[in-house]
């Protein structure tokens, strides 16, 4: 399935409300801790935006691999057009 | 000897005022805050049984505040930030010339964060979406979230308390800084009082306590009208008032303008009823008369008193007997006022606002008037208490305050620098 290029805007739309700077400067390659500034809690509430923007629940264990804008993109590129549900926790994974 | 302890700057947020100038500005002028409440639309007023409440209008945290910490906080902590500005401001101190460990931060707060609480809890009730309650739900309802967030935005590393005694919440505040200054454990305290919760749940649940004034809502100035014959109940407030206190020693290393000496304090319960006070007074009066004593002063050497009076039917009276009961004939000799006549009963934040109006009664000898004082009732006449603006000077200011759960606290200011 090729990418929905709506997804990429519309998170760096929301990333860039919440920083209250301009979409344009919030680059997929950009590290939400050491590029945006954005602490641990931060990017819990920059999530729960996104949860609601595309009605989605992102469970805890996939918080772990979302380190950078890029990441968050493609995991909502994945997630987007399921059904909004608890993703089926991966068996080896440790909590 | 132990170390006297002085105010030495003041902030507030009122319905009357932001600003220790608008404030008293309009509070020597008799203005009333209270107004129709039109902060629950779309939610209807129509069943309310009172409508009628002290609103603080048009506050947005970004024109006072460019703290990025005063977005993440409930309306409350928010008013708290704001004051605790001004009063910094107001006081000289910088806090890059102070040891951080020694200043404190102490709060008096009542409700809380109620405007998100309320907000989530009705969400997740109505939509029954537990992921979609917002995740900044906690440390916003946290009772501490203003004295934290003023810590932050100062970074004051020292003492940092939040008290929550319902209506005598800052009062205790007060009681406590000074403590924790005379004890030595911080050069400094910001102490503040805040509440902000008209908010249609508690709201209501005080409409159902049938402790809010209802016969008033056509004239929402009339309806607060402490010891007033007519009066019918408390009106609600909201606000934040900051006094900085800090020794006086230090404040005279740093050559601060002091505004007043806060002197003595006395905190008791009357382990009695969550809501009614005693009616025979006696807790309140020995109340006001260990403060008294904590602060040095004989009850003949005071001439100004802040009192609760909230304009119900039976703390107003309480009050009275009380201040009858330890003043004897002298009670009609002292000037009182009620600061809620005005702004209504701004809960958590009622004593730092009181404590407020004491401390520029003893600066500048000015006294407010004590708004719908039109007919007194015997119950609670006082000759002290006058519905114009008096001007006398005032040496000794007592501040009362009580709150539900059987709790009372008296604090007592002195005029500053004769001994000094």
């Amino acid at each position: 399935m090729a990418p929905d290029p709506t997804i990429s805007l519309k998170i760096r739309t929301a990333l860039a409300e919440y920083l209250k700077r301009d979409p344009a400067t919030v680059m997929t390659t950009q590290h939400l801790r050491d590029d945006l500034g954005l602490d641990s809690m931060a990017v819990i509430e920059l999530l729960y935006r996104i949860e609601e923007v595309f009605n989605l629940q992102i469970p805890d264990q996939d918080l772990v691999g979302l380190t950078t804008v890029g990441h968050v993109v493609r995991y909502v590129e994945k997630r987007v057009g399921k059904p909004a549900k608890q993703s089926k926790p991966k068996s080896q994974k440790k909590s | 000897m132990r170390s006297r302890v002085v105010v030495t700057g003041l902030g507030i947020v009122s319905p009357i005022g932001i600003g220790v100038s608008d404030f008293w500005k309009a509070a020597l002028a008799g203005q009333s805050g209270i107004s129709a409440i039109t902060s629950f639309d779309p939610f209807p007023m129509d069943g309310y049984r009172s409508k009628v409440a002290g609103q603080v209008r048009d506050f947005a945290i970004e024109r006072f505040s460019d703290s990025a910490h005063g977005e993440r906080v409930d309306r409350y902590a928010q008013f708290a930030l704001v004051a605790a500005k001004e009063a910094l401001a107001d006081s000289g101190l910088q806090m890059a010339k102070e040891n951080p460990h020694r200043v404190g931060v102490i709060v008096g707060a009542g409700m809380g964060g109620m405007v998100m609480g309320e907000r989530e809890i009705t969400q997740l009730y109505q939509q029954q979406k537990p992921h979609r309650v917002h995740p900044n739900f906690i440390p916003v309802i946290t009772l501490n979230s203003a004295s934290g967030i003023i810590a932050m935005a100062y970074g004051a590393k020292g003492p940092n308390l939040t008290i929550s005694t319902a209506c005598s919440s800052s009062a205790h505040a007060l009681g406590q800084a000074l403590h924790c200054i005379r004890e030595g454990r911080a050069d400094v305290v910001i102490t503040v009082g805040a509440d902000a919760s008209i908010t249609p749940l508690v709201f209501a649940g005080f409409c159902s306590l049938r402790a809010l004034s209802c016969k008033f809502n056509d004239h929402p100035e009339k309806a607060s009208r402490p010891f007033d014959r007519l009066r019918d109940g408390f009106i609600m407030g909201e606000g934040a008032g900051t006094l900085i206190l800090e020794s006086a020693a230090h404040a005279k290393k740093r050559k601060a303008r002091v505004y007043a000496e806060i002197a003595g304090y006395a905190a008791t319960s009357e382990a009695y009823h969550m809501v009614i006070p005693r009616e025979d007074g006696l807790e309140v009066a020995h109340t006001m008369r260990l403060a008294l004593r904590d602060a040095g002063v004989t009850p003949a050497q005071v001439d100004y008193i802040n009192a609760h009076a909230t304009s119900t039917t039976i703390g107003d009276a309480v009050e009275v007997r009380a201040i009858r009961r330890l003043f004897k004939s002298r009670a009609d000799k002292i000037t009182i006022s009620a600061t809620k006549s005005l702004i209504g009963h701004t809960l958590g934040a009622a004593g730092a606002i009181g404590g407020i109006v004491s401390v520029l009664a003893l600066h500048t000898g000015q006294v407010h008037p004590t708004a719908n004082y039109d007919d007194p009732d015997p119950a609670c006449a006082l000759a002290g208490l006058s519905r114009s603006a008096q001007e006398r000077p005032v040496k000794v200011a007592l501040l009362n305050a009580f709150g539900f759960g059987s709790n009372n606290a008296a604090v007592v200011f002195k005029q500053a620098g004769r001994e000094r």
